[in-house]
């Protein structure tokens, strides 16, 4: 019987995410939860995450599940979540400036209050939301069925940088160029919303469920 | 420790009860998104929204101005209370972007509607027991029940609720202190995170919360403090992430 754990830290959208999940078809339990054993148990973890990126690491802390994912993504396949994928990076300036993770070498900056499109000069909303081309960088298995420059679904007001770092697997562009999906070994993280983003998004968690950590 | 404003809706208003009477109202806005973004403007980090229609009359009222306020902060984690006695109810809070429904006199009279509710959500249920002396108070604190408030902290926390909202009534909107006692009391007796809610009146409350927090207050709301001014809110969440990070 696979599984999958949900971390339940207290700040994600953790209905949308499990419903999304379930929805695949391809795994036969989604358990949501804090309690590190059953974390252990599962056969893949998802990070999820919203709000401000400060609670999030504190909530983390607090539950140890700082430690647990260090301990998790050495051995299964993991998948982040927008805030679930800022909190790998090493920091962020969200919140005065928040450190992260870790596990990626990477930061997380603020698109800035006047961002403008750099071809047209036209000011551009922060947050980053709704849909936008992700551009996928390289092969990886948790993007097969899923065309180059697809739609997702975003809502941040944070990105990740730099963009052209080798562990970004797909980009996308606001106003600045950001990376949209973080990659190495047994992780992978986006900052879209895949369980907002219907057919494409599916197709990503569904090739999560199936994916065995090879990269 | 995260310092949340409170909102309190009625009739599509934003008002300020004093003792949790909705006779004794006085209103501060009729544009709960202007006063949302004051409050996000300020730094807030998460919001507590009160349905005080609903939360009388046991079904949602102000649903509109809720979800106005979610779509104009997308991001923004939002709780919401108040009439919310059916699992559709919460389907749809979350289905516009809440992030925690708060359960209150339900949560009393019918015990197994939490339990449903945290199996069916999870992570997304909070229950809100409001007390006077130790006792629960329901149906928008009009009728004190003989419940005691550690016991049912338990139980819900057995359920597996998120929070825990702790109101301590005689304090509400009267801004006379918090009740740091009963709260710790309540926070030591459970593991899950307590909100503390009512009596916050200025900075030495919230460092008084501050030097508890690790009893388990990970939170607490503030409400006629902020809008009367003896809070700040901007200094009282820098004082609390500077005191208890």
């Amino acid at each position: 019987m696979s599984s999958v754990a949900v971390i339940d830290y207290g700040m994600g959208n953790l209905h949308s995410v499990a419903k999304a999940l379930e929805h695949t078809g391809c795994v036969d339990r989604v358990v949501v939860t804090h309690e590190a054993e059953l974390i252990r148990r599962a056969d893949r973890v998802v990070l999820p995450g919203v709000g401000a990126i400060r609670d999030c690491m504190t909530e983390l802390r607090r539950l140890h599940l700082d430690e647990l994912v260090h301990e998790v993504v050495q051995t299964k396949p993991f998948l982040g979540v927008c805030v679930g994928m800022q909190a790998l990076m090493e920091w962020s300036a969200e919140n005065d400036g928040t450190p992260g993770l870790g596990l990626f070498p990477g930061r997380v900056e603020y698109f800035g209050a006047e961002l403008r499109d750099p071809h047209t000069g036209a000011s551009l909303k922060v947050p980053h939301m709704g849909w936008n081309q992700v551009h996928q960088r390289g092969e990886h298995p948790l993007w097969k069925g899923i065309a180059q420059d697809t739609r997702f679904y975003f809502v941040h007001s944070y990105c990740v940088q730099p963009a052209d770092a080798p562990f970004v697997a797909a980009s996308a562009t606001h106003g600045v160029t950001f990376a949209a999906v973080v990659a190495r070994g047994n992780i992978f993280a986006t900052q879209f919303h895949p369980e907002k983003s219907h057919t494409a998004g599916l197709a990503l968690y569904a090739n999560f469920l199936r994916w065995d950590g090879q990269s | 420790m995260l310092l949340i404003p409170a909102i309190d809706l009625k009739d599509g208003k934003c008002v300020r009860l004093r003792q949790g009477r909705m006779e004794d109202a006085t209103v501060f806005s009729d544009d709960p998104v202007a006063v949302a973004k004051r409050w996000v403007d300020a730094g807030a980090r998460r919001l507590h929204l009160v349905d005080l229609n609903g939360a009388f009359e046991g079904k949602p009222v102000n649903r509109a101005a809720i979800e106005a306020i979610c779509r104009a902060f997308p991001e923004l984690p939002i709780q919401v209370g108040g009439g919310i006695r059916e699992e559709e109810t919460v389907e749809a809070y979350l289905e516009v972007g809440v992030q925690y429904v708060i359960i209150g006199t339900k949560a009393v009279s019918a015990p197994h509607f939490v339990q449903d509710l945290c199996l069916n959500f999870p992570g997304h249920i909070i229950v809100g027991l409001d007390a006077k002396e130790g006792k629960v108070a329901v149906d928008g604190w009009s009728k004190l029940s003989k419940h005691n408030v550690i016991d049912l902290a338990q139980h819900f926390e057995d359920d597996g609720v998120s929070a825990i909202v702790y109101t301590d009534i005689g304090r509400d909107g009267m801004m006379s202190g918090v009740n740091v006692e009963a709260t710790v009391r309540l926070a030591e007796a459970v593991q899950i995170p307590i909100i503390a809610s009512g009596g916050i009146t200025n900075l030495e409350d919230i460092r008084k919360l501050c030097e508890v927090t690790d009893s388990g207050i990970t939170a607490a709301i503030t409400g006629r403090a902020i809008y009367e001014g003896t809070l700040d809110f901007a200094e009282g969440q820098r004082l609390a992430d500077e005191l208890c990070g």
